[in-house]
């Protein structure tokens, strides 16, 4: 088994991030990068442990699912993060059009 | 000006606000919401169950080895963890748009039973690392897009 390498992992796991995000990831990539070098730090461990024979092959197949787990709910919330800069966008540009609507009739029909 | 009182013009600016106000009104109102808003009972119902999670790895840690430490002495506490996180489920469930928190948390209880399933196997010291990461992890990701769902408040990253 070949040892891991934490910052090519963790650079892996931004990159992967970061091409499903796209534009929306500048303001997130810091919270991804140290959340994803959490969880590449844990399955060093893990698998130092397992090297040394200090954990089982079933209790490994458990923690690395948890830590999967933990993976997705971060992406979850870049996901979430996306979600919410796009609806700021658009809100932004509607309450353009509303203003320059609301100016050009003189009221607030908008 | 004469081009404003050319009726020409004037019925053009007329079908003009038309068509934009039926847009927005289509969109529901001046404003659209891709996802649920911040909900206070999400937030402090994962806060209490990292804490409980905490204080939970805190005492297998300290009793590590001994009866304290058995799954057997220990089944309260993920009795009361499920019931704790599906009721967390339920009412992120009720709420609009609101999926990825509640895969979230579904991932959360997925992780409450693998971190069982270890109990029972018979907890070592170095189990406790990983495990804290798991659950540490889980639920700021669950906190930080709740609290990102204020809108327009800038959250700590």
């Amino acid at each position: 088994m070949t040892d891991i390498d934490l910052s090519d992992l963790v650079a892996n796991m931004l990159s992967a991030a970061g091409d499903s995000l796209k534009d929306k990831w500048p303001e997130s990539k810091d919270y991804a990068e140290s959340e994803f070098k959490k969880i590449g730090e844990t399955i060093i461990f893990i698998s130092q442990e397992v090297l040394a024979g200090r954990m089982s092959e079933e209790k490994t197949k458990l923690h690395l699912e948890m830590q999967k787990n933990s993976s997705k709910m971060v992406l979850l919330t870049l996901e979430g993060l996306g979600l919410l800069a796009v609806e700021a966008a658009i809100n932004a540009a509607l309450k353009v059009v509303s203003d320059t609507v609301n100016s050009a009739i003189g009221f607030a029909l908008l | 000006m004469k081009v404003k009182s050319n009726p020409f013009y004037a019925a053009h600016r007329l079908a003009f606000c038309a068509i934009i106000s039926v847009l927005i009104f289509s969109a529901g109102c001046t404003s659209i919401k891709l996802i649920a808003d911040y909900d206070e009972v999400i937030d402090s119902s994962v806060t209490e169950f990292q804490k409980n999670m905490e204080t939970h790895l805190i005492k297998l840690e300290r009793n590590i080895g001994t009866d304290d430490a058995s799954h057997e002495n220990n089944i309260d506490f993920y009795d009361e963890a499920r019931v704790e996180l599906s009721s967390i489920r339920v009412r992120a469930a009720a709420i609009l748009k609101n999926e990825l928190t509640l895969t979230q948390i579904e991932l959360l209880i997925q992780n409450l039973e693998n971190l069982e399933k270890i109990h029972e196997l018979g907890i070592a010291a170095n189990d406790i690392p990983p495990l804290r990461n798991a659950f540490n992890t889980g639920t700021t990701a669950i906190l930080k897009l709740e609290l990102a769902k204020k809108r327009g408040i800038e959250v700590e990253g």
